[in-house]
């Protein structure tokens, strides 16, 4: 009879050392989804998308709201001036986007939701699900990764997050570089169910935002298509400010301004 | 030699009700195999015109890759030596660039995803039966500024009626968002459900500045003047064609581009000649019981000529010949029945109504029964019937040949 021995592919491959006791992988999970989210959420920033297609790198200016409590968010295009004014609103699960230049407003149907946003290497879906690192994972500790240091030099603390039976996430499994001081987030790869990775997404330029060590220069690659790369730069954050229900409206969509 | 001839001729008619028999079996095979293979060889020939003239044409021309991906990323760059290489073959009747994309397509509140396919109407009636199948407006008519033509179900789903401004709304091949209003000019009523309720047309400069597409198409669909070798013209166009180092071209041929449609055709031919198989053992075993039953009933005749003096070989030759002449009757009745019968239904199709027409147009093709006569469909009844009828007398021929003049002059 032969037996076959499955090796936890992430952990062997990356040759990481023992981590100290007394790590509690959840608790650094829980610090990890503090820095990104607060209750709400307004940034302000670039997404520059690379592709083999483009000899130039497109760049778009948005701004976005995140209500996360209420599950609804906001984003205004800026720019570039062919696409400005326009607007996407998510009301979970829905996602409408208001187009001035023809002055319509499309609801994203369910077939569309894995379709490209705006270009880029995000989906249509990473928009609008409404899925929690923290309350829809079980976290767990694989080690200390010296290939990956963190702000004073320190190996970086590897989790691995596994999803719920039940929880309505697209992956298999989520392994996540956290930074040993300060638990500010230094990577993510993001494994599809048979442990193919799909993503990977680069944190860097971490600097401070109300107390949270935030990182301003998120940088994602699609594994699976070489020369694609989305990177958003964050220019201005701010946290837990109350937002007006007017944002939130098919009103504001149309209003192409603000 | 004239001699086993008279014999066999007269032994044929000795018992003339059971040669009739015999006969009758052999002409309705031989009738059974003409039409059915006359009606295949229609049917799948007018499935894959049809196909060819909506689809891929003969052979189509696209980017490395283009079959199994499907995508922006794979193209053909339309330059102009590339137009003046496909206009310069002789062989072509036509030739048709195509942008084939997907999009989102949304009326007031009603949005689907659709295929969009930029045509040129002018090239695209040289090869394809699209224009031919609006119900009702106009294919892109060229006085009207980004006109759309959809398919008549998904005209219904989302309520499009002509005249109306539609949003089409995808990513362009520059990665940026890609969004146009057009209006309807056209309404298509298609065979095919899954296309009728999915495609939607625009023309191909249309297409290429709503996808960002510069000069690129996603293929370019060839129609041949004949059906006839075209691996080799394949061959010829690939050759002529300027080699784009950028974007590396293939030529595919048709059953490349529809394979799922060769497969159907040989599934569907096998479940028939597997009853043809099964039509011709059991006119095999009534030839075969004919001469059998013959034979034995000469078993004392035959002594009698062995006694005096006739070789074997002979009476071998007797037996054989009764045989053939039995498969030749046969074969001259049936064929004189059939061929006439294949020739009227080659002009006049049969209509096919109720769940036939209903399956049929699931399938994509006009709800017709088709005949075409091809010159190996007659001859292949005749070697089939002509072996049957060699094999069938082998066992007869030996046993009378060997017969022993005694033991037979002393049997009944």
């Amino acid at each position: 009879m032969v037996v076959l021995l499955c090796v936890p592919t992430g952990a062997a491959a990356l040759n990481l050392l023992p981590a100290p006791k007394g790590l509690d992988a959840r608790k650094i999970a829980s610090h990890v989804e503090d820095i990104f989210r607060g209750k709400t959420s307004y940034v302000e920033g670039t997404m520059i998308v690379r592709s083999p297609r483009l000899p130039e790198p497109r760049r778009v200016h948005l701004r976005m709201w995140d209500d996360r409590p209420r599950h609804r968010s906001f984003i205004r295009i800026l720019a570039p001036p062919k696409d400005k004014g326009m607007g996407f609103l998510k009301l979970h699960p829905n996602l409408w986007n208001y187009i001035p230049r023809v002055e319509r407003t499309v609801r994203i149907p369910p077939s569309m939701m894995l379709q490209s946003w705006m270009g880029s290497d995000f989906t249509n879906d990473d928009l609008v699900r409404d899925s929690s690192q923290l309350d829809d994972y079980d976290h767990a500790l694989l080690g200390l990764d010296p290939a990956l240091p963190g702000e004073d030099g320190a190996p970086s603390i590897v989790l691995s997050y596994r999803p719920h039976e039940d929880a309505p996430v697209v992956w298999g499994r989520i392994e996540t570089w956290v930074d040993a001081k300060r638990y500010a987030p230094l990577r993510q790869d993001f494994y599809d169910e048979d442990g193919v990775p799909l993503r990977r997404i680069r944190f860097s330029e971490i600097r401070d935002v109300q107390g949270r060590p935030y990182p301003h220069r998120w940088s994602m690659t699609p594994l699976d298509k070489p020369g694609h790369e989305t990177i958003i730069e964050i220019s201005e954050v701010r946290f837990d400010e109350h937002f007006d229900d007017g944002i939130f409206t098919k009103r504001n969509l149309v209003r192409g301004e603000r | 030699m004239g001699l086993e001839w008279q014999l066999a001729w007269r032994n044929v008619w000795r018992n003339s009700r059971r040669t009739a028999l015999t006969v009758a079996a052999t002409v309705f095979a031989v009738f059974l195999v003409v039409v059915f293979v006359a009606m295949a060889a229609g049917v799948h020939g007018k499935m894959i015109e049809d196909s060819v003239r909506m689809h891929s044409g003969h052979l189509e021309v696209s980017g490395k890759g283009y079959l199994q991906n499907r995508t922006l990323d794979q193209y053909v760059r339309l330059r102009p030596a590339v137009v003046n290489a496909l206009d310069a073959q002789h062989e072509l009747a036509g030739w048709a660039p195509r942008v084939d994309g997907f999009a989102l397509i949304s009326k007031d509140s009603a949005t689907q995803g659709v295929i969009v396919l930029g045509v040129d109407p002018r090239r695209e009636a040289s090869v394809s039966s699209l224009a031919s199948r609006v119900e009702k407006g106009a294919f892109l008519p060229s006085g009207v500024k980004r006109g759309i033509v959809l398919g008549g179900r998904l005209a219904r789903n989302i309520g499009a009626r002509l005249g109306d401004e539609l949003l089409l709304y995808s990513v362009a091949y520059s990665q940026e968002m890609a969004y146009e209003l057009f209006t309807v000019t056209g309404i298509l009523k298609l065979p095919e459900l899954e296309l009728d309720r999915r495609l939607s047309v625009i023309s191909l400069r249309d297409a290429q500045d709503f996808f960002v597409y510069g000069n690129r198409v996603s293929e370019i669909a060839l129609l041949a003047t004949s059906a006839d070798g075209l691996p080799a013209l394949r061959d010829r166009i690939l050759h002529a064609l300027p080699q784009d180092e950028k974007a590396p071209i293939e030529v595919h041929l048709w059953n490349e581009v529809m394979p799922e449609l060769e497969q159907f055709i040989f599934l569907d031919d096998a479940g028939m000649y597997i009853m043809l198989v099964i039509l011709v053992v059991v006119v095999a075993f009534g030839i075969l019981n004919t001469l059998l039953m013959s034979v034995l009933e000469r078993t004392r005749e035959l002594g009698v000529l062995l006694a005096l003096g006739l070789r074997p070989i002979a009476i071998f030759r007797v037996v054989y010949l009764e045989s053939l002449m039995l498969a030749v009757v046969g074969l001259a009745i049936g064929l004189a029945v059939a061929l006439p019968t294949v020739l009227y239904m080659q002009g006049h199709p049969i209509p096919l109504g109720g769940d036939l027409a209903q399956a049929t147009a699931w399938l994509g093709i006009e709800p017709i029964m088709t005949f075409k006569l091809k010159p190996l469909n007659p001859l292949g009844s005749v070697l089939t019937i002509l072996s049957v009828a060699v094999i069938a007398a082998l066992y007869p021929a030996l046993k009378a040949s060997r017969a022993r003049p005694v033991d037979a002059l002393r049997s009944l």
